[in-house]
């Protein structure tokens, strides 16, 4: 008799969610999904919204990364404006952007990841917390501490709030850098990349104890995509999309975003509120594609700083150009966040970053919107419609995890075929169900534009529909 | 002793009586008894306000609470947790934090929970009435809780703010704590 198990929620994510396993008439997996379980609708909320309050408005989707709303928002709404804004806003937006970057990929490494990575997948759940880690790893843990505090300060000296900053606005940023808080940033630089140095050190060495994990979590051939430069090379802000299929081959190359819609196709279930998006021409559902860090690290020819360049360097060597493992996420995060740390010294040591002219104004000059910017957990794309008044009248929103929907489906029933082995649940097989996810740090709250803890519920399902085992947490 | 005085008000804002904190930590950052005091305001507690809290004199936590009927409030001191759990998450109870504080940095001042009950956490960032009129009693209680434990240590808890940026930025925006 077949059956199924549900995990719900999953916790150490951002937002709700529940995963159900379905075994088949032999007891062996059949099946398994990752369902989200909540929705708030913000393309719909915004209708009848002036365009100038979306960025505003879009930040609130998430409290883990209003930063990347705002600039994906503010870009779209740059385009509605036909503006351009001025070099020192742009470069202001991509510090603040790459901060976002640094502090939500801290979040992820240390705070939820880390308890796995020291203690290990079956360890107990008492100890594998950050009590556990500060305990036995204080380093590790202060400097997970300290690199989302590098973060968060950034975001909020220049932001002048700690939350919801609406300092970039349309048309650029409402207010130039002084340069005593340009100076503050830069004093806290140092200790930051070495912070987070140690971590890809500390990382680098236990890395060969999760060969096993490695070999089933979410390993499996896809399609990479990612923002790049003009020379090929990652682009957190701006840019042009590169898609990589597993064999190092460009499946698309200098891909305007803004014709994301010739290229990409959204699809939905009714068992998920979360949007599965997918490469049209390999279609439904084949066509999985991944985004965020390890797509970052993989598709970029170069990152373009020193350390960071040395670390990618390094991450090549050791699981060669395009690994096909999702649990690479963690080891691409800590190269992404050392690539950040390292470019907004560059950028705010620039010459002209203090000038006073970082905002153009203009009025409703078009009737159409898409921004696109790099987010933590991947490529983020705002698409806005507005009539002549700048009422908006439609709003598309494509969010990193939608992206990874497919992929983390996919990834979940790997794990699911390799460690459910009854019908009858355990803490350790809980746990890397649960952790399979956590590698692509899902934002449910991002993605379903939704309210939601950390949460989750898994249960074990038979072919009759009967609910065979269950935990929640 | 430190640092100075820290006052955390955390909730969501967006919810009503939820942001409880958040309207406390308005008023008491104005408030001239505690001048010199870092007034803080987030959604969670977050791993992050440890260092904070490491090198306070004295902290006060003010969050909502279900537990307690609308129109009143408790003032508990928090003991250190000895297990932060099984589910550890991105935010932390106060007795997980003093307890993160303690292992990090070797310290953690006397630390105070001041919980007051709610009537609702609907969508709203309004108080409702019945907590509205317990605020300034609530604020009351956080000013008269400084100045009685500054009394005591004969430190002078409003000299020294504990640090000056702390981004214990954001999370959940829209995440209930009441």
């Amino acid at each position: 008799m077949s059956s199924k198990i549900v995990i719900s929620p999953v916790t150490r994510i951002e937002g709700h969610s529940k995963i159900t396993i379905h075994l088949d008439d032999q007891g062996e997996v059949a099946d398994a999904q990752f369902h989200v379980t909540q929705f708030r609708g913000f393309e719909r909320i915004v209708q009848g919204r002036p365009v100038h309050e979306m960025p505003s408005i879009m930040a609130r989707i998430c409290g883990i990364c209003p930063v990347s709303h705002l600039i994906a928002s503010a870009k779209a709404c740059d385009q509605i404006l036909a503006v351009k804004p001025p070099p020192t806003g742009v470069d202001l937006r991509r510090v603040m952007n790459l901060a976002q970057i640094v502090q939500s990929n801290a979040l992820s490494f240390f705070h939820l990841s880390s308890p796995d990575l020291l203690f290990g997948f079956d360890a107990d759940p008492a100890q594998r917390n950050i009590i556990g880690v500060a305990r036995s790893n204080p380093q590790l843990a202060r400097d997970g501490v300290g690199v989302r505090r590098f973060g968060q300060q950034i975001i909020e000296w220049l932001g002048g709030k700690r939350i919801h900053p609406g300092w970039v606005v349309p048309g650029g940023v409402d207010a130039p850098l002084a340069a005593e808080t340009r100076d503050r940033i830069l004093s806290t630089i140092p200790e930051a990349i070495a912070a987070i140095e140690r971590a890809l050190a500390w990382y680098k060495s236990a890395l060969v104890q999760w060969e096993e994990e490695a070999a089933s979590f979410g390993d499996f051939r896809s399609a990479f995509m990612a923002l790049v430069d003009k020379d090929g090379n990652v682009d957190h802000y701006d840019g042009l999309l590169r898609v990589m299929d597993a064999d190092g081959k460009l499946l698309a190359d200098r891909i305007d975003p803004t014709t994301y819609t010739d290229y990409l196709g959204e699809a939905v279930e009714p068992w998920t509120y979360l949007k599965s998006t997918y490469w049209r021409t390999l279609g439904y559902p084949e066509g999985v594609y991944r985004v965020g860090p390890l797509a970052r690290v993989i598709v970029a020819g170069q990152l373009g700083t020193r350390r960071a360049d040395m670390e990618l360097d390094e991450f090549r060597r050791r699981l060669g150009r395009v690994p096909s493992s999702s649990f690479h996420y963690h080891y691409a995060r800590l190269i992404d966040t050392l690539y950040a740390a390292e470019r907004i010294e560059e950028l705010l040591r620039g010459p002209d970053i203090l000038s006073p002219r970082v905002r153009s104004f203009a009025g409703i000059n078009s009737n159409e919107g898409i921004g696109v910017s790099e987010a933590p957990r991947g490529t983020l794309l705002h698409h806005y419609k507005v009539d002549d008044d700048g009422i908006v009248q439609w709003a598309n929103l494509v969010i990193a995890t939608g992206h990874n929907n497919l992929a983390m489906n996919r990834s979940v029933r790997q794990v699911a075929k390799r460690y459910v082995k009854s019908a009858q649940l355990t803490e350790p097989m809980l746990n890397r169900v649960e952790a399979v996810i956590r590698c692509f740090d899902p934002c449910l709250s991002c993605s379903t534009h939704a309210i939601g803890e950390m949460a989750l519920h898994l249960q074990l399902i038979g072919p009759t529909g009967a609910v065979l085992d269950e935990i929640k947490r | 002793m430190t640092g100075g005085v820290l006052v955390v008000g955390y909730g969501n804002a967006l919810r009503t009586d939820d942001g409880l904190g958040w309207h406390a930590a308005d008023l008491l950052a104005d408030d001239p008894r505690l001048a010199g005091a870092t007034v803080l305001q987030c959604h969670q507690l977050m791993p992050e306000l440890a260092l904070d809290i490491s090198v306070a004199a004295l902290v006060l936590l003010v969050d909502a609470s279900h537990a307690l009927p609308a129109g009143t409030f408790t003032v508990t001191q928090v003991e250190r947790a000895s297990d932060a759990g099984t589910t550890w998450s991105h935010h932390l109870s106060p007795p997980s934090l003093v307890a993160l504080a303690h292992e990090l940095y070797g310290r953690a001042p006397e630390v105070f929970l001041v919980s007051a009950g709610v009537e609702s956490v609907e969508l709203g960032d309004r108080l409702s009435p019945v907590v509205e009129a317990e605020l300034p009693r609530v604020v009351d209680a956080v000013a008269e809780l400084v100045a009685s434990r500054a009394a005591m240590t004969g430190a002078d808890p409003v000299a020294e703010p504990a640090v000056t940026a702390v981004a214990p930025a954001d999370p959940a925006a829209e995440r209930t704590h009441a």
